[in-house]
């Protein structure tokens, strides 16, 4: 493995062996086989320096800043300073120094001098109501900059559900006429990296992608990343033998709880949600939300807030978005019924449960 | 004639304990049969243990289980890394871990020696340049 970028590594005190052990863990991430690990390596190492380092500009909409609070939570530093060292981040408001008119004139210049070859890094949806005006920074609506800056981008990376799909903003009632980004830009590939926020190493990953075979990766109908959006929570959840058994938690903190059985009747949504959550989970691994004993919201799929409930099983009927029009007579029987059962529900639970006291939580000290 | 003539009894072995999901007695068979391609061919692979479905139970059922053999080897590199040979020759337990102590990924490795703990060419070549100019400067 000659070249530059393991050359530059080592200046750096970053070993070959240490770089073997990120490759490893990378395709470990990405799903790929311990033999694409060795691929990687090799393709990454053999990378030249460019002259110019890519150049990258990120731009927050109607967002929450979580998806950059996620990104700059790495774990570990040699990850993603591998990407942040190998790209110029032209323009980041969170993160840069500049501010007011240097920003602006910063995110002009990057556009002209690298015209048709930069990335754009969208975060945050884009409303459309009011002509746009529900959102703006530095006097301009989102939608006019979003259209001014992709003219000339070589490709578009979606951050977060917000970008990719409209996200919480375009919950029911939308009432900013919020918007995805594929929504407004037609002529561009674009890639969604949806999550609620996405898993940091995804966009790295991405970006890593990019870095190395000068492509995108190969992208699934809803434009994500096949290699961390190819399967399903429930497909690679450990505790999958516990669906297959047929043993369900029925309320948090039951027995079946406490025992880690499957929380499908406690309403996850692992089988339809497409993510790595299960294997690459959050926090440099600490856990994640079923491990952590709460059913997965979907949060990387289309429209998950009104997704029926983060509560109610699959199996569910879900849909009080809709307008069905019902009987009144049949209406009040279903609410009888259904106050009935939630009563039994509800005492059940009671019984179910047991009450941590101060002292027993002292004792587990 | 009645089922219950019939000189046989079926033993069942019941649940596996708490926590272990049944899916770690399957992995041995893998690792076997990857360790014959090794002692007939030649042929080093490796398994990346956190992209299995298996519980933390699992895990330490099988580090149980292939026990341990006479080598560890630490690599210190953004974190420490345990190379560990399990009591099979040529059977390795890779964990990576990050500075912070969290695991990074897990493989056991199928191979005479883990590729991580092999010298690159050209890292030796380089260590070779640095020995000359050490001897020269010691002269």
């Amino acid at each position: 493995m000659q070249g530059p970028l393991i050359e530059s590594l080592a200046r750096r005190g970053i070993s070959r062996r240490n770089f073997s052990k990120y490759c490893a863990t990378l395709a470990s991430m990405m799903a790929l086989p311990p033999l694409a690990g060795h691929a990687m390596e090799k393709a990454l190492a053999a990378t030249p320096a460019p002259s110019r380092r890519p150049s990258v500009i990120w731009l927050p909409f109607q967002e929450c800043t979580g998806c950059t609070e996620s990104i700059t939570r790495s774990h570990s530093p040699t990850l993603e300073s591998l990407i942040f060292e190998s790209i110029s981040l032209d323009y980041q408001e969170t993160l840069m120094a500049a501010a007011g008119h240097q920003a602006e004139e910063a995110l002009h210049a990057a556009m002209k001098a690298n015209a048709g070859k930069y990335l754009v890094i969208v975060d945050g949806s884009i409303p459309l109501g009011l002509d746009g005006a529900y959102s703006c920074i530095g006097g301009r609506s989102n939608v006019d900059t979003l259209k001014e800056v992709a003219k000339d981008a070589a490709a578009i990376i979606a951050m977060g559900s917000c970008s990719a799909y409209g996200g919480l903003p375009k919950a029911h009632p939308n009432p900013t006429g919020a918007v995805a980004v594929s929504d407004i830009i037609k002529d561009k590939p674009i890639v969604n990296i949806p999550g609620c926020p996405p898993i940091p190493v995804v966009m790295t990953g991405v970006l890593a992608h990019f870095l190395t075979f000068g492509t995108l990766p190969e992208l699934d109908q809803h434009g994500r990343p096949k290699s961390f959006y190819g399967e399903t929570i429930h497909d690679r959840c450990y505790r999958r033998p516990f669906y297959d058994q047929g043993k369900f938690a029925k309320t948090f903190d039951d027995e079946g709880a406490r025992n880690g059985w499957c929380l499908f009747e406690l309403g996850c949504k692992g089988p339809v949600t497409y993510n790595s959550c299960a294997t690459i989970k959050w926090n440099a691994g600490t856990s994640w939300p079923v491990e952590s004993g709460h059913g997965c919201l979907g949060c990387s799929e289309p429209d998950f807030w009104d997704g029926g409930g983060f509560y109610r099983a699959l199996s569910a009927p879900a849909n009080p978005m809709q307008k069905i029009s019902v009987a009144l007579g049949a209406g009040a029987v279903v609410g009888l019924a259904a106050a009935a059962i939630n009563r039994t529900k509800k005492s059940a639970a009671k019984t179910g449960h047991e009450t941590t006291t101060l002292e027993d939580l002292e004792k587990s000290k | 004639m009645k089922l219950e003539a019939i000189p046989v009894v079926a033993v069942i072995a019941g649940e596996p304990p708490a926590g272990l999901s049944g899916n770690a007695p399957v992995l041995l068979r893998e690792i076997s049969a990857r360790v014959c391609r090794l002692a007939d061919a030649g042929e080093t692979s490796a398994i990346d243990l956190l992209a299995m479905p298996l519980t933390a139970s699992d895990l330490e059922w099988l580090r149980e289980q292939l026990g341990t053999g006479e080598i560890v080897i630490t690599l210190d590199a953004d974190g420490e890394s345990f190379l560990t040979e399990t009591s099979f020759p040529g059977v390795w337990w890779v964990m990576h871990h990050n500075p912070k102590g969290g695991v990074l990924s897990a493989f056991i490795e199928i191979a005479p020696v883990p590729e991580l703990a092999k010298a690159h060419k050209d890292d030796v070549r380089g260590g070779l340049e640095r020995l000359q100019q050490l001897i020269f400067d010691l002269s």
